[in-house]
């Protein structure tokens, strides 16, 4: 038998509403042991017992990361290798990909390759429609079924308002979420069968005129959540909207919230720390969809997280290669990496007085896992040794060389905290040498 | 002319003007005095008779590289780098490279591997003339992105307009047009609003900008308002390529309602005089016989004027470069 004893941890355990310092000892894969007292002789007997010295760290939960968009830049695999070193045991990713993810048997076989035991677990969304078009209600039941864990055109809208009634009709049926991109895609000019040459490029605004390029009117987010509201009042749906960016998108999903339907929403990272000031210099890391909003949006969005309003944050991530970004902005790629920088990123709302730490993990953890309904992960004892063991404290600066997925929307960015060691199904997924270190001989 | 505002400052102008920047990548953030150097410096360029020798920068290689069409602007630029005596090679980018596939960074490299001195690009995005500077090594003017700037039309324009009427600041100067999609627009309203003139702009609602006023304008849907007083209206070209068939019901709408003729003209100040980048579109923005009086029309002198402020800009370029 192993065991494995973490010595002075701060443990945070949100299923529990526990925050407290105590020993951990995990036996195998299990938590067998937490306790503010432990009988240290008891175990040095045993030659396989590591002790981690773990005065002023912190552990939790795993972070389940419920945006994830697997780009052509890289595969499955090594997302999963990353999200492991990023402090996050399971995640979720979207069907825009190729082939797309519109059937049951792809679904199936995205779960079964990327199953292993010591990389995070990968969730699958479905894609709502079989195509881009949006008009033809996919096999959402058979998808289910295979464990799509709900359904979503990934990075376009659903925006036909038939088919999307008819989607949260049925998916009340088979209990999923319904997952949108809001945003009206013949306002921001994105609707390539518009008869508009236009393609909005960034948030309207003082900064697009200065800047020449074709503005998305803030409103093109929250016309799209006003409709669905009332078709998800409609059908009874759950229905969730993804990186909200907007104060009118997190005002009406308030209120929605308040007459007690069944709507929960996620923000990114980019929404509650950056604003649309960052274009000025046509940086293309920043070209984000949504874009990067004004300032009072962002305000909005940490209001929305600090009430509530908000359910969980997601990385979403989007790694784009150098070549699609080294571009004239309006030819660039959109998206930026987010998996590496999720965890830093959402702890700065913990040093910056926002929320506390305990709430912080929570939208990280809990949060999105009961939007799905699926096990909350908890340490407790007796349950499977899945969490992560951070430093909430130490100072470090993100820089786009030291990341392996690009380009970052936070270079430079002066951080505190950092991922020492990820647990996965009881096994080491990652630990880094800081942490290793720490045994105590 | 204006005699008094020739001679004023003869002195100043005999020598380049030196710019804190060896690009000219917008107008957005220049300085007046840099503004007032260059204008001064083309001045005393456009006085000079065409055959005196001006070929100081003789060795200096100019690249025209151009992926949009344009005829009047890679003429002057060429006319302008060629009577400083630079060697100057235009290079058509619209159909080549860009078909072929290769980044627009690989271009840029290979043109730099050829060890140009300057590089004058027009590009149909906003913002890639910074993406040059960014990577190259040579200078880069900015001969158009996109909807951001076209910088060059700017101080040609403000050149023109201090030639006839002596000085910007206080002129109350309409720019009228396609406000949204003009490069031209945007130069030209850092740049007057820097000299300090009064500058209103005039365009249906769905070709201006919300948040226009924040740099510093006024903004006008009626025509007849926008132009009460002007000393100065500029036209912008209804730029077709870029117009989608829903900004505006159609041609003839248009005219009536912003297209300059005798009668909105009458509501200007009695002088005011008549400005448009070219190439015009007569009965759309301007009636043809206001295009063609020559008392009031500028248009022929912009372009005159474009070859002299382009020729003060490469050799201001050279000078920072060499001082930098």
């Amino acid at each position: 038998m192993t065991h494995s004893i973490f010595k002075s941890i701060k443990l945070i355990n949100p299923a529990t509403n526990f925050n407290q310092k105590v020993n951990v000892v995990i036996q195998n894969e299990t938590i067998i042991s937490i306790s503010k007292d432990l009988n240290l002789e008891k175990f040095h007997k045993d030659n396989k017992t590591i002790i981690y010295d773990c005065e002023g760290l912190t552990m939790s939960p795993g972070i389940f990361d419920m945006r994830v968009n697997i780009g052509k830049t890289e595969n499955l695999k090594f997302t999963q290798i990353i999200a492991a070193e990023s402090g996050i045991t399971s995640m979720a990713i979207l069907p825009n990909q190729t082939p797309k993810l519109n059937n049951p048997s792809i679904i199936d076989h995205i779960k079964r390759q990327s199953e292993d035991i010591n990389l995070p677990k990968v969730m699958v969304y479905g894609a709502a429609t079989k195509d881009i078009n949006g008009l033809e209600m996919s096999e959402i039941g058979l998808m289910s079924e295979m464990g799509a864990i709900g359904f979503t055109n990934g990075n376009k809208s659903i925006k036909n308002s038939l088919v999307m009634r008819r989607l949260m009709s049925y998916a009340t049926m088979i209990n999923r979420p319904i997952i949108q991109h809001a945003e009206d895609e013949d306002l921001s000019g994105l609707n390539q069968a518009s008869t508009t040459s236009i393609k909005g490029e960034m948030n309207e605004g003082e900064i697009s005129t200065r800047l020449g390029l074709i503005g998305i009117p803030a409103c093109a987010e929250v016309i799209i959540i006003e409709r669905d509201i009332r078709l998800a009042k409609l059908t009874g749906a759950h229905y969730h909207v993804a990186h909200v960016s907007t104060r009118d998108a997190v005002n009406v999903i308030r209120e929605a919230k308040k007459s007690g339907l069944s709507i929960t929403c996620d923000t990114a990272p980019p929404y509650f720390s950056l604003n649309e000031s960052k274009l000025l210099t046509y940086n293309t890391a920043f070209k984000l969809s949504p874009p990067l909003r004004n300032e009072d949006d962002r305000l909005g969005i940490i209001e929305a997280i600090q009430d509530g309003t908000i359910d969980a944050i997601a990385s979403d991530h989007r790694a784009r290669s150098k070549d699609t970004k080294a571009q004239p902005f309006s030819a660039a790629s959109v998206g930026a990496s987010g998996i590496e920088t999720l965890f830093s990123i959402t702890l700065d709302l913990v040093h910056k007085k926002i929320i506390d730490i305990n709430k912080a993990i929570s939208f990280l953890t809990i949060n999105p896992a009961k939007i799905f309904g699926i096990d909350s992960p908890s340490l407790e004892e007796e349950k499977i040794a899945d969490f992560i063991v951070f430093d909430e404290n130490e100072p470090n600066t993100i820089k786009q060389e030291n990341l392996k997925t690009s380009p970052t929307p936070f270079d430079g960015r002066k951080i505190h905290g950092k991922i020492l060691a990820t647990y996965i199904n009881g096994q080491v997924a990652f630990m880094n040498q800081i942490f290793k270190n720490k045994i105590i001989k | 002319m204006n005699k008094l505002f020739r001679n004023n400052s003869e002195v100043n102008k005999s020598s380049p003007v030196k710019l804190s920047s060896h690009h000219l990548l917008a107008i957005e953030g220049m300085q007046k005095t840099e503004i007032q150097k260059l204008l001064d410096r083309a001045d005393y360029f456009a006085n000079l008779d065409k055959h005196t020798d001006t070929k100081y920068l003789s060795g200096y290689v100019v690249l025209n590289v151009f992926f949009e069409n344009s005829t009047r602007t890679r003429v002057s630029f060429e006319l302008a780098a060629r009577r400083l005596g630079a060697e100057v090679i235009n290079i058509s980018l619209i159909n080549s490279s860009i078909k072929k596939g290769e980044s627009l960074l690989d271009t840029a490299s290979t043109l730099n591997a050829m060890k140009p001195d300057l590089l004058i690009v027009r590009h149909p995005h906003s913002g890639a003339p910074l993406l040059f500077a960014e990577y190259l090594s040579c200078s880069i003017i900015n001969a158009g992105d996109g909807r951001h700037e076209h910088p060059t039309q700017a101080l040609l324009d403000a050149l023109t307009i201090k030639r006839r009427i002596g000085y910007l600041e206080g002129l109350k100067i309409s720019i009228c047009g396609d406000i949204a999609n003009s490069r031209v627009a945007r130069s030209n309203i850092h740049l007057l609003t820097t000299m300090g003139a009064d500058v209103r702009c005039v365009a249906p609602s769905t070709l201006m900008p919300s948040t226009l006023e924040k740099l510093g304008v006024k903004c006008f849907f009626d025509m007849k308002e926008g132009i009460k007083d002007a000393d100065v209206v500029m036209l912008l070209r209804l730029q077709n390529e870029r117009m989608s068939g829903t900004e505006n019901p159609s041609e003839r709408e248009y005219f009536k309602f912003f297209g300059l003729d005798e009668i909105k003209l009458s509501l200007a100040n009695p002088n005011a005089v008549i400005m448009h980048p070219g190439p015009m579109n007569r009965g759309v923005e301007i009636a043809s016989v206001l295009a063609d009086d020559t008392n009031r029309s500028l248009i022929k002198t912009q372009v005159e004027m474009g070859v002299a402020v382009r020729m003060s800009i490469i050799e201001a370029l050279n000078h920072s470069k060499n001082k930098t």
